[in-house]
Formats: C-alpha cells, sequence, structure tokens
C-alpha cells in the first residue's frame, strides 16, 4: 500500500488524468497526441490516478506546480488502454496519487524515428481518451 | 502585425552574446522573423494559421509551460513550420498546431479521434509522422527540404482526410 492508501500496482480498470495545460493539446473532436507525449527529461509521462474529479485535480495541480499557469482541461484514460499499446503505468508517490506512463521507445541513434514510434503510441491512446475542460 | 512575431523580434536584430548557443539562438529568430516578413504576403487561412503559431510560440517559449519540465518551444521548429505551411498544395486542409514536451510542434489533421494523421516539426529536416485510421496506425520519417511536402507525408495527409470533403478548408 502507498502512503496515499492506494495499491501499489496501478489496476487496469483504473482510469488516469493528464494535464492539459495549454488550449492547443485538444480540439471538440479529442485530446491531441501530443499531449500524451513523454517528456524528454524525465522519460515519461506524468499522470494521476484520479479519475474525473475536476476540483480535487484543480487542488493538486496548484500544489505541485508553481508561477500562475492555468489549467486548461484534464485527458483521463483507462489505464487498459495504455497498457494495449505495451506501454506501462507505474506509480510514482509522491505526490500522492501520481504515476507515471513508460515504456516509450528510445532510440539514441534516431531521434527522429524515436519520435516517431513515440507519435505512434500516443495517438493511439489520445483516441481512447475523454476530455474534461475546466 | 503578430503578437509572438513581435515578441522575438528584439532576439533575431540585437545582441551582444557571443557564445554559439547564443548564436544559434539568433539565427533561430532571424530564420523565424524574415519567415514571417515573407508570411505576410500570405492571405486567409494560412496567414491566420501563421498568426496561431506566433501566438502558441509565445504561449510555450518558457522552460516547464506544461508544469512537467517541457523544453521551450524551439525558434528553429517555428520557422520550419512556416516554411511548411507556405508549400502545403492549395485544396488540402491546413492541420492544427500543438506544442510538444521537447520543445517541437505537432502539426495534426483531425477528422475524428480514430482518423489522425500527425507531423512533428522540430530542429531536425527530417519529420517524424503518424498516423492512426481506424484500427490501423503507422508512423514514419521523411526529409523536408523546405521547397516541397515528402510524398509520403502528403499522400498519407490525403489518404486521412479524403473523406472530409465537408470539412476541407481550401488555403
Amino acid at each position: 500500500m502507498l502512503p496515499s492508501g492506494l495499491p501499489d500496482h496501478v489496476d487496469d480498470q483504473e482510469n488516469v488524468s493528464r494535464f492539459l495545460t495549454s488550449s492547443s493539446q485538444f480540439n471538440s473532436t479529442m485530446v491531441k497526441p501530443s499531449a500524451f507525449l513523454p517528456n524528454p527529461i524525465h522519460r515519461n509521462a506524468s499522470v494521476f490516478r484520479i479519475d474525473n474529479e475536476p476540483e480535487r485535480l484543480r487542488k493538486v495541480w496548484q500544489e505541485t506546480t508553481s508561477g500562475e499557469r492555468q489549467l486548461k482541461g484534464l485527458a483521463i484514460v483507462r489505464v487498459a488502454e495504455v497498457r494495449r499499446v505495451q506501454l506501462e503505468i507505474l506509480a510514482d508517490e509522491p505526490p500522492p496519487a501520481h504515476a507515471n506512463i513508460e515504456g516509450w521507445p528510445w532510440i539514441e541513434s534516431d531521434p527522429e524515428l524515436q519520435k516517431a514510434r513515440q507519435k505512434d503510441l500516443a495517438t493511439q491512446v489520445a483516441s481512447c481518451a475523454q476530455l474534461v475542460l475546466l | 502585425m503578430f503578437v509572438g512575431y513581435a515578441a522575438i523580434q528584439p532576439f533575431a536584430r540585437r545582441g551582444t552574446a557571443v557564445s554559439s548557443e547564443a548564436q544559434d539562438v539568433r539565427r533561430a529568430a532571424s530564420a523565424v522573423v524574415s519567415s514571417a516578413e515573407r508570411s505576410e504576403s500570405l492571405f486567409g487561412e494560412r496567414a491566420e494559421l501563421i498568426s496561431q503559431l506566433w501566438s502558441l510560440y509565445e504561449e510555450c517559449s518558457q522552460q516547464d509551460w506544461d508544469g512537467n519540465d517541457a523544453r521551450p518551444m524551439s525558434g528553429v521548429a517555428a520557422a520550419s513550420v512556416v516554411e511548411f505551411i507556405k508549400v502545403l498544395p492549395a485544396g488540402l486542409s491546413l492541420p492544427e498546431l500543438a506544442p510538444e514536451p521537447d520543445g517541437a510542434i505537432s502539426l495534426d489533421w483531425i477528422v475524428s479521434k480514430r482518423r489522425v494523421f500527425s507531423i512533428s516539426i522540430g530542429s531536425s529536416p527530417r519529420l517524424a509522422y503518424s498516423w492512426l485510421d481506424g484500427a490501423d496506425s503507422g508512423h514514419g520519417v521523411a526529409r523536408f527540404d523546405g521547397n516541397a511536402i515528402p510524398q509520403r507525408i502528403l499522400e498519407g495527409i490525403r489518404s486521412i482526410v479524403s473523406h472530409e470533403h465537408a470539412a476541407v478548408r481550401f488555403a
């Protein structure tokens, strides 16, 4: 059991939320693929194991980020959909309920091919995501 | 004049920094400004899209724009996006733009959640792209020389948007 009270293993049936900070990360149809791409330093994509609870997530955002940047929306996706494309979601606390989408392809010798493979996976994940506007 | 364009002009036209990194930034900014100036001769939706690009550049030009340590949007990438937009064939629907966490810019043709074509333009002339068409997906890399859209990318976009007749926007 993690300090947050959540189990260590992120279950397939859980929904996770990713913060969207730019209105260009989504449109009226979907969350855009780029919203799920991994950070090149951390090599993962940060999510929270919190379902569609905008107020709670807004509070988490305020507590875990600095500056005056506003949260524009949430991308919510079922864990099973992430694992379906051979990515993994691993718990990573603190902060409470934090997790990362891991397992992204990294090809040091060919950064553009690496990016293309990452985009392929991000597009598939994004196609299953639900957009919540804030 | 575009707001983002105005913001980047000082980087392009003055400065005494002598480090190679600073010179690279100034060269990139000069390229963006030069592209922006040429784009003033463009009209309609392409000009609007380029205007959106500068706004996005301004919004995402700081480290950590996503609250998760994202790299600042690249000026070189922005200049390449302008070149790309300018050579898109007439009649082809225009993409939507989005920032990426490595400083690149995504150009997306989104017909539905299951019909998407996406290109990443960064600081390299080699462009990463991916597509989703129903249950099928794929990806590839193609070189953009600044003069013409790579054929594989053009065919991929057309394949995805081919059933989008009602939504096609003519430039």
